[in-house]
């Protein structure tokens, strides 16, 4: 499957050619050719599942493509392993920094080098200091925070003197001041010759700090060029496959009755580690968006609700009854299930079957000792035809569909205790988009059946074309609450970035 | 529908398993033709009914990807303790085989709890469980007013039957071990709980998530494998007319080995009792067929520890097609 | 005073608090156990066991595991002792011995790395081949006529306190601790066991630390191995049965993590010098040897589930504090709460 793209432009620093890699049956690149010279930072932008940490991997030599090449100032490299990467200066900050826990600041940044102790200190301490950052060298690494992580993996990556630095999503833990100064240190870096591989999804930073910008989309390279010639608008069309704008779900035009109903799900005041004083209610028949980004605290509020974590104080109510602090057997006994933010982690069992999968959480009422192997296979069934997944069979390994079809049928599990709330977390994150139009249909099905539904997603599109009312979420509080008319992609960006500007207001109870 | 059944990789390996297993009694009994007598390959089996025993009920242990190293120590402290229950505190012998297997499901019990609750690595809970459990067996004994070296005899003749009988013709050991290839195989594959097992061992989280205390499912694995050694452990005494402190005390490797050659893997998440059950059998009846062909006893680790790695070893080779290529690979780099 | 603090928090201090509350408490009981020809004794009976906790602690660094060790210790005590007893040069019996530490090791770290067998499994398979292989090697008997003067070498002392063996010993455990924590291929090992993703991703060669990791282990073995043919002076095929989980229980005493990535030599030599311990402080308690192994097994499994809680405790200290940070504490900057 490899491309015969032109020859590389030897004056790029780094140019690829061609690069294909698959996952089993999961085809994750299909194709890429991108050129960056030195002094350039090029965003790479896409939504999740569209392939760029895979691409980066490559190029740091933690996977190796099944097909194409990368050259290196014209010259052809083979990157087998991360080693080979960093002596040609490449150096990857990952998104999820991966320090040694248990040393020291010192030692994480300058391991690997053969250095005398005393110089590399200096040099560390010099470098800091460029960058107008302050955290203590004796740190133990598992004391700092993720944005802490950050800052020494990317100290890390210039003690190297690496000239071709990969961010992957740097700003995603930062505070405003921390990505002024992150910015500014990338500016430097620019005059300084090195190029940069700025992998986000916030598209303001684009504009803010790139020179030249790539869309990717399903592996592939959408749009590619000097980010003057495209605008904001460019990008997002560039972002969407091109039908998915089209399919749009009968957008329900009729209003929810708020005064007539009572919420099925409430929060009074509820607060966990990550979360703080959290009021909202969920109307049976509604979609509550929860929109915010990475950190803000979603996730944790979910968790907490659904009985994995401690609760410091406040109350939920699911229907009325107080469920503060039960177990998640309880939750779930109760009536209200959580479709998992990390699917791969927390969500699907791999190398079972996919009705197993879908039948774990039903097991419990089906029967009392033995299995119940004919409920199973109808439960199944009925999921699998009513959501659209594609499988050889209901023996199929999980492991081996699509993530679509795996987040389908994880959505199916959550489903089949009849919930009568549920929590989705990201539900359409990494699945391509004739999936996500699926999952949408089945969310609105949810609305029609009367259950109240949670929508967490940091993909705000999704969050306007679903949501009856959403409440953004900085910092671990509530700051916004938008009724319908106020939901809008700008608000929500804005909101979730702390920097939201006009009167919002809260739709009576 | 067979093609399906074909695929399936268990199966597949099974009857590999039946496989090597017709091909072991072939050659031993050509080493020794009064191998392939009917008495003596049935007979065989008092030989290696702990592995069997036991070996069916670590399945349940490793397949959440645990591990269980402590109960070979089960089986004699079982064993001595039943001695002692009999002998020493005049306990009837039934009530005190009932005794000894509720102390083996205690003794799986309490590593079971650290594993489950306090999440320490299975390995080294159940290491210091071996250390601990083989010391508390000597112990025991002290208590007795035999001594180590010439434990407890004289058991009543029922008890004695337990192991030594025959039904229709068929040894007991024989009988025992069919049912419990029987109770395990209906709890790991047809029982809610079974299942349970299995998706703890594929995804402990996912599990959690929907609704399944996965801790009390952990801890209980240890408690069958405690429970099947005290079990091993009781037959061996009848078997042996003898109980002993020391018994059980080499049945680690073999144990492990049949676990893991049955096909159940380390990782957690795969595993059967056929699997286990056959592969049990194989390796009793290689160390059988290899004593009579005259081994000395102490060698028998060497083909035992070499099947093991090779087993799993292999398995990588297979789940891994750019193996060879990526082996040689990394012998160029060094 | 940075560095006192530093040396306070270890945790080898909590370690060596233990050995000598432990000293005491047995002193009190039976003060001749405190006396210093008894101490020494004690010390130098250490060697063997210090030997072993430091070559498993590279292997336990890396965040892997060894069960074959008390075998490879006895393998290689029956073939020195075997060349020694027919007239070989001392040389050649220490070379014999580390041939088979290496060996070994190289094989349990090929396994482990190349074949991915878990290590518990491989190492388990072969403990129990060389098990095997010790007896085919002794042909079942015991080895015995050692040179009268490598015997003596076990209780040359100097100054006639500590022996030669446990200076060395001392000494060598220094170095090595110098070794894994000053130089920059020594901090490799824990840092594989601390984040082998993140190792890899830094450059650094985990493959092979881990089978350097397993060779050093393997040569420890085969030194305590030659240790022990001096101190016991006969070797039965039953040599150094159980000895890992002594070494293994040594490490975690020391303050070594078995989930990798923590720890030094220096605890895991205290941790050693606590297990040889326990079966003389029994006999000053006047407890029958007997209850050995129910000591050291409740020992391990209690210092095995305090470690693991701690670890928990903290990782989960830890996660709390980062979501907390996250979280504003005040409202303000823009909210229409």
């Amino acid at each position: 499957m490899s491309t015969i793209g032109e020859p590389p432009i030897s004056n790029a620093m780094i140019s690829i050619r061609g690069i294909c890699k698959s996952f089993s049956s999961n085809s994750v690149l299909k194709g890429i050719d991108l050129d960056v010279h030195s002094g350039e930072v090029i965003a790479l932008i896409g939504g999740n599942g569209a392939g760029k940490s895979t691409l980066m991997k490559i190029i740091m030599g933690i996977y190796q493509q099944d097909a194409g090449t990368i050259y290196l100032n014209g010259e052809k490299v083979n990157m087998s392993k991360p080693s080979v990467a960093l002596a040609h200066g490449i150096y990857l900050v990952p998104q999820e920094p991966m320090l040694f826990p248990n040393m020291s600041v010192e030692e994480n940044i300058a391991i690997g080098f053969s250095d005398k102790k005393k110089e590399l200190h200096t040099r560390i301490v010099e470098i800091m200091d460029q960058l107008g950052w302050n955290i203590r060298l004796d740190r133990k690494a598992n004391t700092l925070s993720i944005a802490e992580q950050q800052l020494v993996e990317i100290v890390r990556g210039l003690l190297r003197n690496a000239n071709i630095l990969i961010l992957d999503e740097p700003t995603s833990s930062l505070t405003f001041n921390e990505i002024k100064s992150l910015f500014q240190l990338i500016e430097d870096l620019k005059k300084k010759g090195i190029c940069i591989f700025y992998i986000t999804h916030r598209l303001t930073e684009v504009f803010e700090i790139a020179t030249h910008v790539a869309i990717m989309r399903d592996g592939m390279i959408t749009l590619k060029g000097s980010v003057i010639n495209f605008t904001k608008e460019d990008l997002i069309k560039g972002l969407l496959p091109p039908e998915a704008k089209m399919k749009n779900t009968e957008k329900t035009e009729d209003n929810i009755e708020y005064s007539k109903l009572k919420p099925a799900f409430e929060t009074k005041g509820f607060s966990g580690y990550g979360f703080r004083d959290i009021n909202i209610e969920v109307y049976p028949g509604e979609i509550l968006g929860v929109a915010g980004v990475v950190g803000a605290g979603r996730t944790e509020f979910a968790t907490t609700v659904f009985g994995m974590d401690e609760v410091k104080s406040g109350q939920v109510f699911l229907g009325g009854e107080d469920i503060t602090g039960l177990s998640t057997r309880q939750v779930l006994d109760k009536g209200l299930n959580y479709v998992p933010e990390d699917r791969h982690l927390n969500g699907i069992f791999k190398i079972g079957e996919v009705g197993v999968n879908i039948s774990s959480a039903f097991l419990r009422n089906s029967s009392k000792f033995f299995l119940n192997t004919k409920a199973e296979k109808q439960l199944a069934d009925k999921y699998i035809k009513d959501f659209r997944i594609k499988v050889t069979g209901q023996d199929q390994i999980m492991g081996s569909l699509s993530g679509g079809n795996q987040q389908k049928a994880v959505i199916a599990r959550v489903l089949s205790t009849s919930p009568k709330v549920v929590i989705l977390d990201e539900p359409t994150r990494g699945i391509d988009a004739g999936a996500r139009c699926d999952v949408y249909a089945i969310i609105n099905q949810l609305k029609k059946q009367g259950v109240a539904v949670l929508l967490i997603s940091s993909d705000f599109e999704e969050i306007v074309e679903l949501s009856d009312r959403v409440v953004t979420m900085y910092q671990g509080r509530i700051n916004y609450r938008f009724n319908k008319k106020q939901i809008t992609l700008d608000n929500l960006t804005a909101a979730s970035f702390g920097v939201y500007e006009e009167d919002a207001y809260e739709i009576g109870e | 529908m067979n093609k399906k059944i074909w695929k399936n990789k268990l199966f597949r390996w099974e009857n590999a398993l039946i496989l090597i297993l017709i091909t072991e009694i072939i050659i031993f009994g050509l080493l020794n033709p009064k191998f392939l007598q009917a008495r003596v390959l049935l007979g065989s089996i008092n030989d290696f009914i702990s592995i069997c025993i036991i070996s069916l009920f670590v399945t349940f242990v490793m397949i959440t990807g645990g591990m269980d190293i402590q109960a070979g120590a089960i089986v004699g402290l079982t064993s001595i303790s039943l001695g002692v229950l009999w002998q020493d505190a005049g306990l009837n012998i039934w009530a005190a085989v009932f005794v000894a297997i509720l102390l083996g499901g205690i003794c799986g019990a309490i590593s079971g709890f650290f594993v489950a609750f306090a999440g320490v690595q299975a390995m080294v809970v159940t290491l210091g469980g071996q250390f601990l459990y083989s010391g508390l067996a000597l112990a025991v004994v002290n208590l007795s007013s035999s001594s180590a070296f010439e434990g407890i005899s004289g058991f009543p003749n029922s008890f004695i039957k337990l192991a030594s009988g025959k039904i229709f013709g068929i040894p007991n050991q024989v009988i025992i071990f069919i049912v419990l290839i029987a109770i395990s195989y209906i709890l790991l594959h047809k029982t809610k709980y079974g299942r349970y097992v299995f998706l703890c061992g594929i995804n402990k989280n996912a599990a959690i998530y929907s609704g399944i205390k996965t801790k009390l499912i952990i801890m209980s694995t240890y408690i069958l494998s405690g429970m099947s050694a005290s079990i091993a452990g009781i037959v061996l005494t009848s078997y042996l007319g003898s109980a002993r402190a020391d018994l059980g005390k080499e049945l680690t490797l073999p144990i492990i080995t049949a676990v893991v050659l049955g096909g159940t893997s380390n990782l957690g998440g795969k595993g059967g009792v056929f699997g286990t059950a056959l592969a049990a059998v194989v390796i009793g009846i290689m160390r059988f067929g290899l004593v009579m062909a005259g081994l000395p006893t102490q060698y028998l680790d060497i083909p035992i520890g070499l099947l093991l790695i090779v087993a799993v070893a292999a398995r990588t080779i297979s789940s891994n097609p750019g193996f060879v290529r990526k082996a040689g690979k990394l012998f160029k780099r060094a | 005073m940075k560095l006192v603090n530093r040396i306070l928090k270890a945790r080898e201090i909590s370690s060596l608090a233990f050995l000598v509350a432990m000293f005491l408490i047995v002193g009190a009981v039976n003060p001749t156990f405190l006396q210093v020809k008894n101490l020494f004794l004690t010390f130098n009976g250490s060697v063997v066991y210090i030997l072993l906790a430091v070559g498993i602690a590279f292997v336990i660094l890396c965040g892997e595991i060894d069960v074959s060790i008390g075998a490879t210790l006895g393998l290689s005590a029956a073939v020195s002792a075997t060349l020694l007893r027919d007239g070989s040069s001392w040389l050649a019996a220490i070379i014999a011995a580390i041939a088979v530490g290496v060996t070994i090791g190289l094989i349990n770290g090929i396994g482990v790395t190349v074949f991915k067998v878990p290590s518990i499994i491989m190492t388990l398979g072969v403990n129990g081949v060389v098990r095997g292989s010790i007896y085919v090697y002794t042909n079942g008997k015991w080895v015995e006529n050692v040179p009268f003067e490598f015997k003596a070498l076990s209780q040359a002392t100097f100054m006639n306190a500590l022996t030669y063996f446990l200076l060395g010993t001392i000494i060598l455990t220094v170095v090595v601790h110098f070794i894994l924590t000053k130089t920059k291929k020594g901090r490799y090992f824990a840092a594989v066991g601390d984040n082998m993703s993140g190792a890899t991703l830094i450059g650094i060669p985990v493959e092979g630390t881990k089978i350097v990791a397993y060779i050093a282990c393997g040569i420890f073995a085969a030194l305590a191995g030659l240790m022990y043919v001096s101190r016991v002076g006969f070797v039965t095929p039953t040599a150094g049965n159980g000895y890992e989980m002594k070494a293994i229980a040594a490490c975690v005493l020391g303050g070594i993590s078995l989930a990798g990535g923590v720890g030094t030599v220096i605890g895991a030599a205290i941790g050693s010098v606590i297990m040889s311990s326990i079966s003389r402080v029994l006999v000053f308690l006047q407890f029958s040897s007997d209850y050995d192994n129910t000591i050291t097994g409740i020992l391990l499994i209690l210092i095995v589930v305090a470690d693991s809680l701690i670890q928990r405790r903290l990782a989960e200290k830890a996660r709390r504090k980062r979501l907390s940070a996250r979280t504003l504490e005040e409202v303000g900057g823009g909210s229409n709460e």
